[in-house]
């Protein structure tokens, strides 16, 4: 393995070939609190305030725009009233839904205020269905999410102009809920929908950024062979959004 | 894998050949390609291309400083950043980072640098499982063939072939239905993407102010790749990068309107380190490998400096009336279509591909479609002009100087009236017998025989027009005066 000292001097080389493209026989390493400037951040609080001024006609206007452009996606969308309701939807969805790998029907929902208000194993409980939490304290939370069918997540936020889910990772939240399931479903809160990417950029700079998130808008897709759109390549080839209002 | 070894000629007479590829092309061409023209057209934030572009540009002129900027980030997030200033730089840190884990099995995202360093023959060689997972270059891995277009790798096969491919390499049962043999490769690298122990991806555009690199895809396979293996190994050309998330979000728009006219690609993921503790998910090493392998050099040069703008999303390729006729195979190389005959010449020779520059019309569409508005056809004509007169810090050697010689001649011919007319003279007495009975030359003697070879010549005019002038109209001032 290279040493850290190896790798430092080596880097020293790299960055001085680059500086000396760009100016010519510089001695001195520059420095980045004298070019200050290029890094300037546009001030995101002035779109976060806007954002979070927003009526009811506003998100109205906001969640037809979003449901509008999960069509083209083809991106289940369904408005429901209150948690309960999505957690109602979703039974009924699994009950008839099939799996695509396995015969046993298993679930994997993120650890969340919101998904436990689904209550989703009370429902499910009479039913050949196992629903499995990603608590961090599990260790097979890998397994089960290689076993599961479907996957559900609560987005931090969802993009209309685009209908996208923004999904941030935390220890609770682990990337592959979203991914490995073949069915993908996300719960969106009203209140958390924005108009445009901007408006998600800023969004995730004030909130500081963390070291990973993902944009998601719609099922896997691929057009590799004669342009032929088909969905689900390697990831979930069905997607549902469900709006809480 | 590698790109033929065929002549630039040979290739683009095998890509017209091709019925399947002209076909798919034509597809391409009038969907992406018009799609991204008429946005661009319409777009309400107009300044959105020149104010990127100037942003980009400042951040290249200080890419030292961004660079590392960009380093210490996905330190703090306990990622590892190496430097390589050579593909064998690069590819020597790769397998050193396989050898200390273990690694088996390999899957990759689609990484056009990965094809460019030549990582796949070094991890075979040391007995590592390499495995593609983008659909088309997976065909075209099964295929042992090389990818022909940036985003759409084997638009040169069609679903029979394709069908035959997964029948014989598989053992499929045969089936030329897109959706099913989708569902086919779903399966079997389904598998490998859950079982391989290191994935490499390229990176579309990092963030020095985040500390990230950001991938996009529309199948998920990267997602997938940066997500289940212990090991993710990310390679990125140098330029590769935005100073600040602001530019990062313009890039990103641009790139995915210039590649495939969407509102947003289906994923894109910012990673820019290991797991977190407590996440279950996510690898236990991140390594950010920054390649220069030639790219300083172009950076030095302020006449082409302007081409690693490039976000490589392939609109010039959806535009361009050459490589929609002859394909991505005839330009020899892993960076095809108008991009691709500026950068590939600048980073593997000029001399070695002379072909690529000339062979391309200077029709302005690639300048036209180009999200950062990179200036093609100037590029493109500083390097014929190099060509012509050769370069010292090029090392280009005039291409031929036969040609330059016989230019020369046509410049004193030129600009003396007698020295023109006999040539005329002499022209129009060769020319005779040699038109056909469409009133146009089909060949010409010596190596004039290699303009007629692929097309007609039009005559010489029996008479030019200062001739027809002084034959019909000369006495008429005479009339006029009196």
């Amino acid at each position: 393995m290279i040493d850290s000292t190896t790798a430092h001097s080596n880097e020293a080389k790299f960055l001085h070939t680059v500086r000396e493209s760009l100016v010519p026989g510089a001695k001195e390493v520059r420095q980045k609190k004298d070019f200050l400037h290029i890094f300037q951040k546009t001030d995101c609080l002035q779109s976060v305030e806007r954002i979070q001024q927003r009526n009811d006609l506003d998100f109205v206007n906001l969640i037809a725009s979003f449901k509008e452009n999960c069509t083209p996606l083809n991106l289940g969308v369904h408005r429901v009233r209150n948690l309960y309701e999505a957690g109602e939807w979703i039974t009924q969805f699994a009950r008839s839904a099939e799996p695509e790998f396995d015969i046993e029907k298993h679930i994997i929902q993120h650890a969340h205020p919101d998904t436990h208000e689904l209550q989703l194993w009370k429902r499910l409980a009479n039913d050949p269905i196992t629903v499995h939490t990603t608590f961090t304290e599990d260790t097979e939370i890998a397994e089960k999410t290689r076993a599961s069918f479907i996957g559900i997540t609560v987005a931090d936020w969802g993009i209309a102009e685009s209908a996208t889910l923004v999904q941030v990772t935390a220890p609770s939240r682990p990337r592959s809920t979203s991914l490995v399931p073949s069915i993908h479903i996300g719960i969106l809160r009203k209140n958390r929908l924005l108009a445009n990417l901007a408006e998600a950029y800023a969004m995730l700079q004030h909130n500081g950024i963390n070291s990973s998130f993902t944009f998601i808008s719609g099922p896997s897709k691929t057009g590799d062979i004669e342009a032929h759109m088909v969905h689900g390549a390697h990831g979930p080839r069905e997607m549902h959004v469900l709006i809480v209002e | 894998m590698k790109p033929s070894t065929i002549s630039y000629t040979d290739g683009a007479k095998a890509g017209l050949a091709n019925a399947t590829l002209q076909k798919s092309l034509k597809k391409i061409q009038n969907g992406f390609g018009k799609k991204a023209m008429r946005h661009w057209q319409t777009m309400t934030d107009s300044d959105l291309r020149p104010r990127a572009k100037a942003r980009r540009m400042q951040t290249l002129e200080h890419l030292d400083i961004v660079l590392a900027e960009l380093a210490e980030k996905i330190r703090e997030h306990g990622g590892h950043v190496y430097f390589a200033a050579t593909a064998e730089d690069a590819v020597r840190y790769t397998l050193q980072v396989a050898e200390r884990n273990k690694v088996n099995k390999v899957v990759k995202g689609k990484s056009m640098t990965s094809a460019e360093i030549g990582i796949d023959p070094a991890l075979q060689n040391a007995g590592i499982e390499v495995v593609e997972t983008d659909l088309g270059e997976y065909i075209i891995q099964l295929a042992e063939d090389a990818p022909s277009h940036i985003i759409a790798p084997c638009i040169h096969m069609d679903r029979f072939q394709i069908g035959k491919l997964f029948t014989d390499k598989l053992g499929h049962e045969y089936s030329d239905d897109p959706p099913t043999l989708t569902r086919m490769a779903r399966k079997s690298l389904r598998e490998k993407l859950l079982s391989a122990d290191m994935g490499i991806t390229g990176c579309n555009i990092a963030c020095a102010e985040t500390g990230q690199i950001s991938l996009v895809s529309n199948e998920g396979n990267i997602r997938m790749s940066t997500t289940m293996p212990r090991v993710h190994v990310a390679l990125m050309g140098m330029e590769r990068i935005a100073a600040t998330f602001d530019e990062h979000r313009e890039l990103l728009q641009l790139l995915i309107t210039g590649a495939t006219v969407q509102k947003l690609s289906t994923y894109v993921s910012f990673v820019g380190g290991p797991r977190h503790e407590g996440d279950p998910d996510g690898p236990e090493e991140f390594h950010l490998i920054v390649i220069d392998n030639g790219r300083s050099k172009i950076l030095a040069d302020p006449e082409f400096r302007e081409v690693l703008a490039c976000i490589r999303c392939g609109a010039c390729l959806n535009i361009c009336p050459v490589y929609g006729r002859i394909g991505g195979h005839a330009y020899n190389s892993h960076y095809c279509g108008p991009i691709g005959a500026v950068v590939t010449p600048l980073l593997n020779g000029i001399n070695d591909h002379a072909d690529l520059c000339k062979g391309e019309t200077l029709c302005g569409a690639c300048k036209d479609v180009c999200p950062v508005e990179n200036d093609l056809p100037r590029m493109l004509s500083a390097l014929r002009h190099k060509l012509a007169y050769g370069d010292k810090y090029w090392q280009v050697k005039p291409y031929n100087r036969i040609e330059a010689a016989g230019f020369k001649g046509w410049r004193k011919a030129i600009s003396s009236r007698k020295a023109y007319n006999m040539l005329l003279k002499v022209g129009r007495f060769l020319q005779k017998g040699r038109i056909a009975e469409n009133g146009m030359i089909s060949s010409m003697p010596g190596p004039a025989g290699k303009w007629t070879r692929d097309r007609d010549l039009k005559p010489l005019a029996t008479e030019t027009f200062t001739e027809r002038w002084r034959k019909h109209h000369s006495s008429r001032k005479m009339e006029e005066k009196s």
